[in-house]
């Protein structure tokens, strides 16, 4: 192709990176072709370890030791990147092309303000007075819509919202008018009303600057709302590319189609997913613990009354007498839940949603015992689940809770059938000669191999490791299970298969959840009622289809009016 | 900040009331002093009159608040063996120490922070395996014997240098000072080389660490596609950013060094502070070895309180919820 003015802005063709291991050669990208037209966006879509993101960091040039680029060119308006001498490609990061990372909480430096790094980003490709560049560190930050400016450039990223944060990033990314941007994640760590933000700025400021975009993410539906076209990876190759509505709603290959299934949002509230629905796993091992006294299903069961849950930092002698005498004024409490009351019917799931910082987790921690609430009382079938006194603790092993990370939640030095038998060994729900039976049975329930529990957690990859964590509050035969956002960290087809596991389990079992979550298609997905929590209290609860469809509270409106949607195929 | 400050005086008050008792009872158990002041054959009535005259009749309680009481009239007592106020000793022998470790601790951090982040920014290089070779020496090797090599290549073998002794010095601010004249400095090298090894091994050590941790942070990736050049990514963001550990391990290795640079006092007979503690415990000079243990303590503390200081200046994070 000639360069003309309307040729690509960058062609990559058979891009290979690879990363030399003990094990030979991990191909982490094996032959990606693909081009990028001026002020083009192209969504670049695919699970963990699909090498979207190294294929970002191939064109900027970022390959960390000992990857490299093994094979294939990369163009910059006919210009060849691959091979430049350091310097020249320095001379192109942040001028031509720039980058967002996923993390803004890790990308900007904590020790540095927020001017100080807007000038050493612009000092690098041009040289400037102090004057000026603070003056460009004002008009960037205006740019991307951060309210008084000329304040906030003193300020440091720890004084930002996670939102901020990403908005000074982009910021930077946008000083000197580069001609595409490589966004990686850039909203995934993010609250869904402000990722909506986000991305009607980002629309609004590339269509305004003519800038091109590579949007890499596992979402679909977010890279729908913004690409022109998708490029779908997986294991380092391109597996479908082509115009995001064609993509998305006429897949041609077997992996776009099956992630398209994998969403809870595309099937219907409480059926099986369809990716991985057709596997029958063993029934779960009899339940030893009486169940007699249970009330039926439908009754109330676990009773949340007026739960209150403050956080307030210890203080020492002299901070005590300061704050009376009024040198300082005391640091503010925290009121992580502020008089909560819910019921949660036997049998049934109540999803908990809300933003970061809504209290949700916390809820959770005080209806399964593990937190003791400041004032209120948390019931289960009448009992308190919580013993009186200073130091309160959980008396009932009915309520069992499933963490969000399946890495940080599993002691990594303990085997896995240790894992699962410490709890039943301990309530003697088991002995010790039944356990290791005991433990294959609810290995295989959860569709692991029996064989497993003689390995250690890293052996496991995140997903497995989640049904692990499952198995392990299941083994305690509960009747109440809190779960705190459990797909939360997990690729949308491990997620999907957690969800399977979770909606056949609760029927066998007669469960009744607690499902906490920000994902609202999840919620909507396994959820018979949903309560919406904002800023420690329950802004509305109801059925869920009733609140899906026909939000009353202002902020519902807004949460549900953040979600990006998919295009859907007109039948 | 100012309730921080607050509380860190009292915590001071309090530690060095405690360092009182510890160091009055600790001497006291030492030995007797009277045994090394006086001649065996004097008179049981010189004896007794000398006993009287220290107040070391008196029983140990009463002493204890005697000491203390003159403590808080700044009175440190006077020495057995000089004859002189204790605390004039110790004026006349601190600035010597205090060149001598300041010069090696700004030495050690000077070149160890620099070459301890080459090390980190380019880890499998051979120069950063030589420099993590030299620094696991400079670990294991005792200072005495460190110290004698350098006399004997040196001061020995090429006699560029004076084997021991503080030199010519110079006036500041009324303190005769030996980094002002050109032969305070030829007696200054050695020492200051000797006690400053262990330190620059420390300073590769931990710079090489922060380096290496950071090179793979995200907040490098970012300022690395920003276009920043290596350069400026190391000396502004990399180095802002281990700055913290460095000033900690800085304050704990100045507080240390000006307490206990006996060895290489020793070793080059350079008349600081270590010296003198050493020459005090062997003639059982009790106000000197109080004294200067309790300036001991007092230094720690408020070193310490320094680096809590510079850690709200080096952070920004820290200056919240503080303040």
């Amino acid at each position: 192709m000639t360069a003309a003015p309307l040729g690509p802005l960058l062609e990559v063709t058979n891009l290979k990176t690879w990363f030399p291991s003990a094990r030979g050669e991990v191909k982490a990208v094996d032959g990606v072709s693909f081009s990028v037209a001026p002020g083009e966006v192209l969504g670049l879509v695919g699970e963990s370890g699909s090498g979207k993101s190294i294929t970002g960091f191939s064109i900027i040039g970022l390959i960390d030791e000992p990857g490299r680029i093994v094979e294939g060119s990369i163009r910059l308006e006919g210009r060849e990147l691959i091979g430049l001498p350091s310097h020249e490609l320095r001379a192109i990061r942040g001028k031509t092309i720039s980058m967002v990372f996923q993390d803004p909480m890790m990308t900007l430096n904590p020790v540095l303000s927020i001017g100080t790094q807007i000038k050493l980003a612009l000092e690098a490709h041009e040289k400037i007075s102090a004057a000026d560049a603070r003056e460009r560190a004002v008009k960037a930050l205006a740019q991307v819509r951060i309210a008084e400016p000329e304040q906030k450039v003193d300020f440091f990223p720890h004084q930002f919202s996670g939102g901020m944060r990403q908005r000074v990033a982009i910021a930077i990314a946008l000083l000197h008018r580069p001609k595409l941007i490589i966004c990686d994640e850039p909203t995934t760590a993010l609250d869904v009303s402000v990722q909506a933000e986000i991305l009607a700025e980002m629309k609004e400021l590339v269509a305004a600057l003519g800038t091109a975009l590579i949007w890499i993410s596992h979402d679909l539906a977010v890279v729908s709302s913004l690409a022109d076209r998708v490029a779908v990876m997986r294991h380092g190759h391109i597996v479908e590319l082509g115009p995001a509505f064609g993509v998305l709603t006429k897949p041609q290959h077997e992996y776009t189609k099956a992630l398209l299934d994998a969403l809870p949002s595309r099937a219907k509230p409480g059926q099986l997913l369809l990716r991985g629905a057709g596997i029958a796993d063993a029934a779960p091992p009899p339940r030893k613990s009486a169940t007699a006294d249970l009330p039926p299903l439908g009754s109330p069961y676990l009773v949340i009354d007026n739960a209150v849950k403050r956080f307030q930092k210890p203080m020492g002698f002299f901070k005590e007498i300061a704050i009376k005498s009024g040198i300082f004024r005391p640091l503010p409490v925290v009121q992580a839940v502020d008089g909560v009351s819910i019921t949660l019917k036997r049998g049934e799931v109540l999803g908990l949603v809300g933003e970061s910082g809504s209290g949700k987790s916390t809820l959770g921690r005080v209806a399964a015992g593990i937190a003791v609430p400041t004032s209120g009382s948390v019931r289960l079938n009448g009992k308190p689940v919580m013993s009186e006194g200073r130091g309160a603790r959980k008396i009932t092993t009915r309520i069992q809770t499933i963490f969000q990370d399946p890495f940080a939640s599993l002691n990594g030095r303990m085997r896995i059938g240790d894992i699962l038998a410490e709890g039943p060994l301990a309530h003697r729900l088991v002995t010790r000669a039944e356990a290791p039976d005991y433990v294959r049975q609810w290995l295989a329930a959860v569709g692991l191999d029996p064989t497993f529990a003689n390995r250690f957690p890293h052996q496991f990859s995140g997903g497995q490791r989640q049904r692990i964590a499952i198995a392990r509050a299941l083994a305690m035969q509960p009747d109440v299970v809190v779960c705190d956002e459990p797909v939360a960290s997990l690729d949308v087809s491990i997620q999907a298969q957690i969800i399977n596991l979770l909606i056949r389990l609760r029927a066998e079992l007669d469960l009744s959840l607690i499902f906490i979550s920000h994902d609202l298609s999840i919620v909507r997905h396994l959820c018979d009622r949903v309560a919406i929590m904002y800023r420690g209290r329950i802004v509305e609860e109801g059925e869920a289809g009733t609140i899906y469809d026909n939000p009353q509270h202002d902020y519902t409106k807004r949460l549900l009016a953040a979600v990006p949607v998919l295009p859907q195929a007109a039948e | 900040m100012f309730a921080f400050i607050l509380q860190r005086l009292w915590q001071a008050v309090i530690v060095v009331f405690a360092m009182s008792v510890l160091v009055f009872c600790g001497v006291y158990a030492v030995g007797n002093p009277i045994d090394v002041l006086i001649s065996p054959d004097a008179t049981q009535d010189i004896r007794a009159a000398v006993i009287a005259q220290y107040g070391l009749d008196q029983p140990l309680w009463h002493q204890y608040f005697a000491f203390l009481g003159r403590l808080f009239h700044g009175d440190f007592g006077r020495s057995l063996v000089y004859n002189m106020p204790v605390s004039e000793l110790i004026l006349s022998r601190l600035p010597a120490t205090l060149e001598l470790t300041l010069i090696a601790v700004i030495f050690a951090s000077l070149a160890g922070i620099p070459i301890g982040m080459y090390a980190g920014y380019r880890p499998h290089s051979l120069l950063s395996r030589a420099i993590m070779a030299i620094s696991i020496l400079g670990f294991s090797v005792p200072t005495f014997w460190f110290g004698l090599m350098l006399i004997m290549v040196f001061a020995v073998q090429f006699g560029i240098t004076p084997a021991g002794g503080r030199g010519d010095t110079a006036s500041l601010f009324g303190v005769e000072f030996s980094f002002l004249t050109a032969d305070g400095w030829a007696h200054l090298i050695l020492p200051a080389l000797n006690l400053s090894l262990f330190k620059f091994s420390l300073m590769i050590r931990l710079a090489r660490a922060g380096t290496r941790e950071l090179m793979l942070s995200d907040t490098v990736k970012f300022a690395r596609a920003a276009g920043l050049s290596e350069f400026t990514v190391l000396s502004r963001h990399v180095l802002r950013l281990i700055s913290i550990p460095l000033v900690t391990v800085f304050g704990l290795e100045l507080a240390s060094t000006l307490a206990f640079a006996v060895v290489t006092e020793t070793i080059f007979s350079w008349p600081g502070l270590g010296k003198l503690i050493i020459d005090s415990i062997t003639s059982l000079d009790r106000p000197v070895m109080v004294a200067y243990l309790m300036l001991v303590a007092f230094l720690f503390i408020v070193i310490n309180l320094v680096v809590d200081l510079t850690y709200a200046l080096l952070d920004p994070r820290l200056r919240k919820g503080r303040a």
